[in-house]
């Protein structure tokens, strides 16, 4: 993976003196909070409703044992023993003070991490497929361009106070794994006939209150014209973004508004002028970078089947293990090695997503021993050793049991992707974690799951969506009506490559209807499927009336919140 | 053009300002350049024409400019003209003026300003950053941009770096702290108006 050298080093570091000086004139008074508060965003450090959280970029989601380890390490010295990794691809810390984040940020520098830019009006840590460089499905590897792409962004003068937030997604996959269409930018990386790296341009896209898939406004642009093409993009946007009202401000609007051509026109007449300097990459720099994620020493091995993995696993193992390779792990583009899902979402015990400093300092042992000391941190919040002998697959299961991170649940209901919600976020209307306990332990049983095969459960406690509800087949959202939590229910939203925006069936829930009304829609679902349709063919197939009938059969009025806010 | 509160507010002129010419030293010096607010000012008379002081320096809205400005310039009685005799007359931008639809008044301005100012109404508000890089990326202006309004030290690194050369600091903003800003960082990771990306640095290249 990247190693930084004199120039990334020496910029943390000085980043790191910077806020210091920043929070030191906020302590003293000097700097009034209003005015501290930017600065301290585009630090990663909120005010939440207990303490101060900070949240650290995982660029691309790659992370080194070691970086790990200073994690877990933060976690136990500054927190309460636990972080919580993101669906961007960071981690946060929850019970933070404000005194004590300069000497954070000091120990992530240490190794190779930082907060820059994971909060504020400005270009946010870039994600991208967690599976990067080790896919069976991959086009091309797009950690050097998200690598290049961090560097630009990194303290940029010119975007550190947009309109809004903004985020960039990159993939080079043949199955989207970034929800790459509903970010501000998604970068579709691809090689075109001559064999050159070439980039398709998605703009305008998002969730949050106004949820909008972005559109195509360039196609097979060089890699190396990055920089200049998207310095026109977000200047269009730095000039002529909504800056009025928050809830308009993000780009979407701003496309939908003059419509996709003309955004495209603007971004390109500004770029015919800029396209040609040298602030595009040059050969030399993508050597440079791209050196970092060359291929690890893999052995030479043969490809094991899964029936004789499971045949080598003892008899009262097997149905366990063969499960867990059913859905914990994933395909590898080189004979012989997997990548396996760790997942972070054990049935009702902790809130999607969290591991503690023990958890952490164990799987960081884990990636050292199996997998060349790198991890991934995936944007349904669970973490991945990309490159496991198959092998060893079985030796590593009985391990990571100890850490209880082996849950067969991948892609099945209980993988429920979740922002902290009303337990932490000051922004959430309402609670999304004991939401998400509730359908967890209503959903307990692995057989079942398993037969209901592949849905997607999100949950946001607020209309800023971090739990990605817009697109989870189901999608449940946290509104607030007379000071009360109600939940309002998606269905049909869906990421990767047929990525598409759920649609609200009706009247919001209480808290504790929502494991029956579940139970309802996936009953519904169960009564209507065909052979192994999954739930999303099946709701395509039916549209939204059978599901909505039993969600509403039974439910008085009175029991609903009435209105769909 | 927009409403400048925050300039209305501290409408007593900046006593001073941080000048930064590139590739030189910031130092703190007095200001000459009164900031003139537009028509809804007491300062004009009820035709628009501009009646201030003669003895400062004056930056008018652009807005101003297209309005009555050029016009005036002109007549070669008025006292626009005589101002751009003196060199005593510039203008400013409002953080909503879209400099690249008045291409040719620009071009013609070059040779006419001293200095342009370009506002922020709020510190947050990071439009003029943009604007500052047009003037220098687009209209090759070469010379100085003094950034007016809501101006603080936490935004001066940002607006060196694209294309502002003087800071009519906010009044309560320490000078001191000011100028050690740009000490800060010594690496950059993007070309801007100042430096090429350190990548690109021969001389970095050796210190590694």
């Amino acid at each position: 993976m990247y190693k930084y050298d004199y120039i990334d080093q020496t910029l943390v570091n000085e980043r790191v003196t910077q806020f210091k000086d920043q929070v030191e004139r906020r302590i003293d008074g000097s700097l009034p909070e209003e005015e501290f508060r930017p600065l301290r965003l585009q630090n990663g450090l909120y005010h939440q409703r207990h303490a101060y959280m900070l949240r650290v970029a995982i660029p691309y989601g790659l992370l080194s044992s070691d970086q790990l380890r200073t994690l877990a390490h933060i976690a136990d010295k500054y927190d309460r023993g636990y972080g919580h990794f993101t669906t961007r691809q960071n981690i946060q810390f929850n019970w933070i003070k404000l005194e004590e984040s300069p000497a954070i940020l000091a120990d992530l520098a240490k190794v190779q991490m930082h907060a820059i830019q994971t909060s504020g009006n400005c270009i946010r840590n870039i994600t991208s497929d967690a599976f990067a460089g080790v896919a069976a499905d991959e086009y091309v590897d797009p950690r050097p361009v998200c690598e290049l792409l961090r560097q630009w962004s990194t303290l940029h003068p010119e975007f550190a106070f947009l309109p809004r937030k903004f985020k960039f997604a990159v993939c080079g996959a043949k199955e989207d794994r970034t929800i790459l269409l509903c970010h501000d930018v998604g970068i579709s990386l691809k090689k075109n006939p001559q064999g050159e790296l070439v980039a398709d341009i998605y703009a305008g896209g998002g969730m949050g209150r106004t949820p909008i898939l972005g559109s195509l406004i360039k196609e097979n642009l060089p890699w190396n014209v990055l920089p200049s093409y998207l310095t026109a993009l977000l200047r269009v946007y730095n000039r002529f973004g909504r800056r009025d009202n928050i809830y308009k401000a993000r780009i979407k609007i701003l496309v939908k508004a003059l419509g996709p051509e003309e955004f495209a026109r603007q971004v390109e007449g500004e770029w015919a002028r800029i396209k040609d300097g040298d602030d595009n990459f040059q050969q030399s720099e993508w050597d440079r970078v791209a050196n970092h994620f060359t291929k690890p020493a893999y052995k030479s091995a043969q490809s094991i089947s899964g029936q004789d993995l499971i045949d080598g696993a003892p008899a009262n193992e097997q149905v366990a293990f063969a499960r867990w390779l059913e859905r914990n792990v994933k395909a590898h583009q080189v004979a012989g090695y997997a990548s396996v899902i760790f997942s972070l979402k054990p049935h009702g015990s902790v809130a999607p997503g969290d591991a503690t400093t023990e958890q952490m300092l164990a799987i960081a042992d884990l990636a050292d021993q199996y997998s060349f000391g790198e991890l991934r941190v995936t944007h349904e919040q669970n973490l991945v050793l990309a490159d496991v002998e198959q092998a060893q697959l079985l030796a590593l299961w009985h391990k990571a049991k100890a850490q209880n991170v082996v849950l067969p649940n991948i892609g099945l209901l209980t993988d429920i992707i979740a922002c902290p919600g009303g337990d932490f976020c000051s922004l959430a209307n309402a609670k999304s974690l004991p939401i998400a306990k509730a359908v967890q332990e209503r959903f307990d049983d692995l057989d079942y799951l398993h037969d209901l095969g592949e849905i997607s459960l999100n949950i946001s406690g607020c209309i800023n969506s971090c739990g990605h509800h817009h697109v989870g087949n189901i999608g449940v959202l946290g509104v607030d009506k007379d000071g009360e939590e109600w939940y309002q229910i998606t269905l049909g939203g869906e990421q990767g490559n047929h990525a598409a925006i759920g649609k609200v069936i009706g009247p919001s829930f209480g808290a504790e209807q929502i494991p029956d009304v579940m139970a309802d829609i996936i009953d519904t679902f169960v009564k209507h499927r065909t052979a192994d349709e999954a739930f999303i063919e099946t709701y395509r197939r039916l549209g939204v009336t059978p599901f909505k009938e039993a969600a509403y059969l039974n439910r008085s009025k009175e029991s609903t919140a009435g209105v769909a806010a | 053009m927009s409403a400048s509160p925050s300039i209305l507010k501290s409408h007593s002129q900046a006593t001073s300002v941080l000048l930064y010419p590139k590739g030189g030293k910031p130092s703190i010096i007095a200001n000459e350049w009164q900031v003139w607010q537009g028509a809804t000012d007491e300062s004009t008379t009820q035709n628009g024409e501009l009646n201030i002081d003669y003895q400062k320096k004056v930056l008018v809205p652009f807005a101003w400019w297209l309005s009555h400005g050029q016009t005036q310039a002109k007549d070669s009685g008025s006292a626009v003209a005589k101002r751009i005799q003196d060199k005593t007359i510039g203008v400013w931008f409002a953080a909503d003026d879209d400099i690249l639809k008045h291409t040719e008044v620009i071009e013609s301005g070059k040779s006419i300003w001293p200095i342009i100012g370009a506002d922020f109404p709020i510190f947050r508000d990071g439009r003029s950053f943009s604007t500052a890089a047009l003037l220098r990326e687009r209209f090759q202006w070469i010379g100085e941009i003094r950034a007016i309004g809501d101006v603080l030290i936490d935004q001066l690194i940002q607006g060196a770096r694209s294309g502002f050369d003087s800071f009519a600091l906010r009044a309560d903003q320490n000078r001191d702290v000011a100028l050690k800003q740009f000490d800060l960082f010594t690496v950059t990771t993007q070309n801007s108006w100042r430096d090429r990306r350190s990548q690109l640095d021969s001389q970095l290249e050796q210190i590694q």
